[in-house]
């Protein structure tokens, strides 16, 4: 079964948030829009459980946004306490002032940034590159699959499509049911003869690798 | 427009056991410098203000892997972390009060910088730093651990710290074989020895 990942969007500017939702439809990912930072909060907490981004974009002026409420450094902060495995970019006109990605940084310490005078044929370009990314022998195809390049076989599971979206970052998993499909991921990267592994680093922490490293890390303060 | 002012919201507050910089500044222009030179996924840098070190230290877990520092005194709790623990801890300019005695001072940003770039490539007998926690030793061994961190990266220098701290370490390096001990130095730091120097002294 496919379950297409979910990209939050926060954009307080219709048409270009408009452009960034079709752009990830196109590629089979599910959008989840917001204009308000507010409404990215709500967003966050009505999918709290059922789904968890694989990525989210930011615009961190939200000047035009028909509710300010609540602010970018709100959306990340959150992003960063509850989701820390969802990459994170954030744009701005104003991305080279020092305090401007200060404040970026203390609501999210793991967050890209993005020159927003670039245009947005360049952060759509950034995105793509993030999301149709090749790791090894593998590669993310329409968002929703990791493919095994020599044997063209397909791994669907979207924790999967985040581990390769994140490498080579590690990832913390936070249920039962996603350490297990990261397993089985592992399993099937085993079973394929990949030239990528999945590492363990304990506490439902996970990344790949593509040089050889033995699986089940000691903790050795443990 | 995308401040939040509320400190106890922020995400660099939030507990991560990624391996962590810790960065304290009056304004966060350091913190961002040195983010532009740690290389992508080996570790996250936490922008602190002398008011809220304390906290956000505490939330690096188990502790910072490195302390950086500019015009700021050292509050109780991050005083302590340094004091107790072996954290790599790097100050621009003078030196507040409380600083361990291993903690390394610097008058220009660009030479600070130049050694969180080397201590990112540090390589002591084939280990080095795997990316985000954990050293990899010369065979592809992963091992988990805070202190052996700042061992490698901080080699040949070390830490003025009570032998009991490098312990789990020792033990680990032995049992992996890695050909590399604790000892203590000339300067009386702990550091890592090749293990054969470790056996005839």
């Amino acid at each position: 079964m496919r379950a297409n990942p979910e990209v939050l969007i926060l954009e307080d500017d219709a048409e270009t948030l408009d452009e960034l939702q079709s752009h990830f439809t196109r590629k089979r990912f599910h959008p989840l829009g917001a204009r308000s930072a507010s409404r990215a909060l709500s967003l966050l907490e009505h999918n709290r459980y059922s789904s968890r981004p694989v990525l989210a974009i930011i615009d961190w002026d939200l000047g035009k946004a028909p509710d300010r409420s609540a602010s970018s450094g709100d959306v990340l902060s959150r992003l960063a306490r509850e989701l820390r495995e969802c990459p994170v970019i954030v744009y701005s006109q104003n991305i080279d002032a020092f305090n401007v990605r200060s404040q970026i940084q203390r609501s999210h310490p793991r967050a890209l940034l993005h020159d927003k005078r670039d245009g947005d044929a360049s952060l759509l370009e950034r995105i793509d590159r993030m999301l149709d990314r090749t790791v090894g022998d593998l590669r993310i195809h329409d968002g929703t699959v990791v493919v095994h390049l020599p044997t063209l076989d397909q791994h669907h599971h979207r924790e999967a499509i985040r581990l390769v979206v994140h490498h080579p970052d590690i990832v913390t998993f936070h249920s039962d049911t996603a350490t297990k499909a990261v397993r089985r991921f592992g399993e099937w990267l085993h079973s394929h003869g990949s030239a990528v592994r999945l590492v363990s680093h304990g506490n439902r922490k996970y990344r790949l690798n593509v040089t050889p490293t033995e699986g089940a890390a000691p903790d050795i303060e443990a | 427009m995308g401040v939040t002012d509320a400190p106890w919201t922020l995400g660099v507050c939030a507990p991560d056991r990624s391996r962590a910089i810790l960065v304290v500044t009056v304004d966060g222009e350091l913190a961002v410098a040195v983010r532009d030179v740690v290389p992508r996924g080996m570790a996250v840098v936490r922008d602190a203000r002398a008011e809220d070190a304390g906290d956000i230290a505490a939330a690096c877990l188990p502790w910072p892997w490195m302390v950086i520092g500019n015009a700021v005194s050292l509050t109780p709790a991050l005083a302590t972390v340094l004091r107790e623990r072996p954290v790599l801890t790097y100050w621009l300019g003078a030196a507040p009060a409380g600083l361990p005695e291993h903690a390394r001072c610097f008058d220009r940003p660009a030479v600070l910088l130049d050694i969180v770039r080397g201590a990112f490539a540090a390589n002591v007998g084939g280990m080095h730093l795997a990316p985000g926690s954990g050293v990899e030793l010369g065979d592809g061994t992963l091992l988990r651990g805070a202190t052996l961190e700042s061992l490698v990266a901080a080699y040949p220098g070390g830490f003025a710290l009570p032998a009991r701290n490098f312990r789990a370490v020792a033990d680990a390096l032995a049992r992996h074989d890695a050909g590399w001990a604790t000892e203590r130095d000339h300067n009386d730091r702990m550091t890592l020895v090749p293990s054969a120097v470790a056996v005839r002294r």
